[in-house]
């Protein structure tokens, strides 16, 4: 097994130094760093440009700042920021952190939310219920996430509206200012965090729980399941130990595959709910051609999806004693 | 039957979610019709603007907080730097950055008497200027503000003193010989090597003061090396002094600035007990922000569909301003054929101005009218009309059409050719990609165009500044900003060999009448000469003026003495004076 992890892993790194590079020359060549500053009005003076021209290294040919770049990683130097107070290492790893906040609960709900919903479906399935959550499953599916978002922005403050209280935000993560102690702090945080959650969980919800209702379906008509029912084992011991167990292996997969769906998505919701998080960081470089911020965002997001898949892949070993024989 | 009652609820629970999205889909903020106003608040400020939404002391809360909106994160402090130098961060750092001369509401520069008592010239040759600084005035430590800060943000930002400093702007400060202070450094005078039309734009409002006594703990100020320390040092690092009615009192990147009451202030008391700056980066967050009363304040870029949307919102006003930023259409004199002036002055005749507003910001206005002028705008001291007269901007197809018969072009089927035979190469049009209204408005030029056998393709840039200064285009539509001060503005903008003047346009005698309206001590002298230039340019067809870009401010009714300020000192120019009505 674990030489198994440290093969992936290795095969992973020229993938990313070839994505890293790829994406350092579009950038570099479509953009202009300086751009905003040539085009302000008054103009700054040449020696003005220059010194920013330097800084950000543009004075250098293309292939030497890439190099220069990706050997300073290892220094723990991401390269200098369009925005000389920022340094971009530092402050990627706080973004990230905060949409993986949100990233993980949205997971968790959307694979709660998925496994149940799905489960019931099969077992109950064309009954009334099943269509009900058919419905909502493509209604989901089939919503941009920047759309849903507003609507849910806009359900919230009817809420708010109707009760007349302030229970949920419709940006940031915290307010400002609040008053009262550890519980208004709580439920402050709470009201900022349910809608954009729910939003970015009910995404993923959406083709999750499809895909558990149609493997639950194939397991509960597979051999063994009939087997342990005709053995007499009790209906909750045959769906818990026999079926759903055998039912979330190809789940698992799915949900590492679909990590760097998510981040997009963390990026719209983020972006929607003006959460400052790695998705609203990628924004801004690509808006300002920042183009260290943007290759630090790439490599660090897909070191994320690769370690996830990896993951996935050891869990399935896990769930599935099959494939650790292999 | 269990079964049956919980698919029941589950029935009823879908058509019950469905609703609430559907409702939460049509619902705006309830109330009013679109494009009507549901607010009174503003509505003096198109006849007082620098009055309306008055209200006394004795009228207003004794503190509270008001939130207001910005768009971007406050990445360097410093506003006089060129990184630091952006419309947000000059925003929130007015009200801790003593200045001497601001722009009020009706765009005349003011003098902040708080700061200084007066500035006056007090010799033509050379140009002299006498500040006499409050003699109140101390930054937050107790330190008193004296001349070494005029000195010291002189040496940072004249392009001499400090080579490394990298400041948004030298004009003016490398005009400057000496600044001399005296009276125990409370009054201030400054001599020019030449003489400096728009003075007032020194140590104003858009380039502040930093404190002198904090720069030198900081670097010697008499070396380069110790000036750029200093600077950076300013630019880096959240302010806790101030010099000005507020100061900061909490910073979260990215998230919030808030200012609270200087108690060090010597002048009027803030009514307020605390401003809080929300960045919010995406301009299209906030009317629900607004309506959620997450925010009380806005001040975005309109949109149509951001405009109808706070209109919509029970208890808000709002108002539509005319700011300094102006849109136009350019040409590249370099293309030979754009060089000879007939085939110019058809084109820009044929464009029509008034069909270009109404499709754009016509949309959400009727405020909006062709701008006459290419330095001055409605309003400002000085504005003339120099366009209308041409028939620029008209869309008199048919006049333009017998500019070019008069001058021997023809027309052989849909293709213009010119006197001497030649067809008229396709031209390229340049806008910054993902700008809808730039790209209605080449699409109507194109139209215009293609009506007098001249072929446009629209080529769209992601990098407006390496596009024009580069030369890659043969017209271009995008903005200047205007200023209060016009006249260095009309020299990096107009002037043959100004590396501004992206077009390539050159006439001797604009240049002599823009060098000498720049150095005149008369005002009035000034402006006139100015606008002989404009006149001039304007008969070449160089560059065709659109429209002034609306500005927009919303915020709830019960919020007073903030009003809309097309400036970039904007609504935040007298902070000190917002206050909350009572009951």
């Amino acid at each position: 097994m674990l030489a198994f992890a440290l093969r992936r892993l290795l095969v992973s790194v020229p993938i990313l130094v070839l994505s890293t590079f790829l994406v350092f020359v579009m950038v570099s060549l479509s953009a202009n760093p300086l751009d905003p500053l040539i085009t302000r009005n008054p103009p700054p003076p040449p020696q003005t440009l220059a010194a920013e021209a330097h800084r950000l290294h543009l004075d250098q040919p293309l292939m030497e700042r890439y190099w220069n770049w990706i050997t300073g990683i290892f220094r723990g130097d991401f390269g200098p920021s369009v925005n000389s107070t920022m340094n971009i290492g530092h402050e990627i790893l706080s973004r990230f952190g905060v949409t993986f906040r949100l990233i993980f609960l949205a997971m968790i709900i959307a694979l709660i939310l998925a496994i149940v919903v799905g489960a019931v479906s099969a077992v109950k399935q064309y009954s009334k219920l099943d269509y009900t959550a058919t419905f909502f499953g493509f209604l989901f599916l089939s919503m941009p996430a920047f759309w849903l978002a507003v609507l849910l922005k806009q359900a919230g403050i009817s809420i708010n509206n109707s009760t007349g209280g302030q229970v949920f935000y419709t940006i940031g993560a915290s307010s400002i200012y609040v008053q009262g102690g550890f519980w208004a702090h709580l439920g402050d945080v709470l009201g900022h965090m349910i809608l954009p959650t729910i939003s970015l969980a009910l995404i993923s919800y959406a083709s999750w729980s499809r895909f558990q209702r149609g493997s639950m379906l194939e397991v509960l008509n597979s051999d063994y399941v009939r087997l342990a029912r005709a053995k007499g084992l009790p209906s909750g011991v045959v769906m818990r130990r026999h079926a759903l167990r055998n039912a979330l292996i190809p789940l698992t997969t799915v949900t590492a595959l679909d990590l760097a769906s998510i981040i997009s998505g963390a990026v719209v919701t983020e972006k929607v709910f003006q959460w400052q998080g790695a998705g609203s960081f990628l924004l801004d470089a690509i808006s300002q051609s920042d183009v260290y911020a943007v290759e630090a965002w790439l490599l660090i997001s897909a070191t994320f999806v690769i370690l996830f898949n990896l993951v996935a892949d050891l869990l399935y070993g896990v769930l599935d004693p099959r494939i650790r024989h292999a | 039957m269990l079964g049956k009652t919980k698919s029941r609820a589950a029935g009823i629970g879908a058509l019950a979610a469905t609703a609430a999205l559907v409702l939460a889909a049509c619902g705006g903020g309830g109330g009013g019709n679109s494009g009507v106003q549901t607010g009174q608040t503003f509505a003096q400020c198109d006849s007082s603007p620098n009055t309306c939404n008055s209200a006394a002391a004795d009228q207003l809360q004794d503190g509270g907080d008001v939130t207001m909106a910005i768009e971007k994160n406050i990445a360097n402090w410093n506003v006089t730097s060129a990184e630091g130098n952006v419309l947000e961060t000059g925003l929130v750092t007015k009200g801790f950055l003593p200045y001497a001369f601001y722009t009020t509401p009706d765009l005349k520069p003011a003098l902040n008497q708080d700061f200084v008592t007066s500035a006056d010239i007090t010799s033509t040759n050379p140009q002299t200027v006498v500040y006499k600084i409050n003699p109140k005035a101390v930054w937050s430590d107790g330190t008193p503000i004296n001349a070494d800060d005029f000195i010291y943000n002189w040496k940072v930002q004249n392009g001499k003193d400090c080579p490394d400093c990298a400041p948004a702007n030298t004009s003016g400060y490398e005009q400057i010989s000496s600044v001399v202070g005296s009276d125990n450094g409370k009054t201030v005078t400054v001599t020019f090597a030449k003489p400096y039309t728009d003075w007032k734009n020194l140590w104003s409002s858009s380039g502040a003061m930093y404190p002198a006594h904090l720069a030198a703990q900081h670097g010697d100020l008499n070396s380069p090396a110790g000036l750029a320390a200093a600077y950076k040092w300013f630019g880096e690092t959240v302010p806790t002094w101030s010099g000005g009615p507020w100061k900061v009192d909490n910073f979260q990147n990215n998230v919030s600035l808030t200012v609270v009451p200087n108690p060090a202030w010597w002048g009027a008391k803030p009514h307020l007990s605390r401003v809080i700056f929300r960045i919010i980066t995406d301009a299209s967050q906030e009317p629900t922000a607004l309506q959620n009363h997450e925010v009380q304040v806005l001040y975005p870029q309109p949109q149509v569909d951001l405009v109808n949307q706070v209109r919509n919102i029970p208890n808000v006003s709002s108002y539509i301003g005319l700011g300094l930023t102006w849109e136009h259409i350019d040409f590249n004199l370099k293309n030979p054929a754009l060089a000879n002036k007939p085939l110019r002055e058809a084109l820009f005749t044929a464009v029509d101005v008034q069909a270009m507003i109404n499709k754009t910001v016509g949309q959400f206005t009727n405020k909006v009218k062709p701008l006459g002028s290419h330095n001055f705008v409605p309003g400002q001291d000085g504005y003339k009309d120099v366009v209308s007269a041409t028939g620029q901007g008209s869309g008199d197809i048919n006049k333009a059409k017998q500019i070019l018969t008069s001058a021997g072009y023809k027309l052989q089927g849909n293709q213009l050719i010119d006197p001497s035979g030649a067809p008229i190469p396709t031209l390229r049009m340049r806008y910054t990609v993902g700008n809808q209204i730039r790209q209605n408005e080449c699409e109507l030029f194109q139209q215009a165009a293609s009506q007098l056998g001249v072929k446009v393709d629209i080529v769209p840039t992601d990098s407006l500044g390496k596009t024009t200064s580069s030369g890659d285009f043969d017209v271009i539509v995008f903005a200047w900003v205007a200023s209060p001060f016009p006249f260095g503005n009309a020299a990096q903008n107009w002037v043959s060999n100004s590396a501004s003047n992206y077009g390539k346009y050159s006439s001797p005698q604009v240049d002599n009448l823009i060098a000498q309206a720049n150095t005149e001590t008369d005002q009035a002298k000034a402006t006139d000469e100015l606008n002989q230039s404009d006149q001039l340019m304007t008969q070449d067809a160089y560059v065709l003026p659109l429209y002034q870009k609306p500005t927009f401010i919303a915020l709830y009714d019960n919020i007073a003495n903030v009003r809309n300020n097309s400036t970039l000192d904007g609504p935040v120019y007298n902070m000190q004076e917002w206050g909350i009505r009572k009951g």
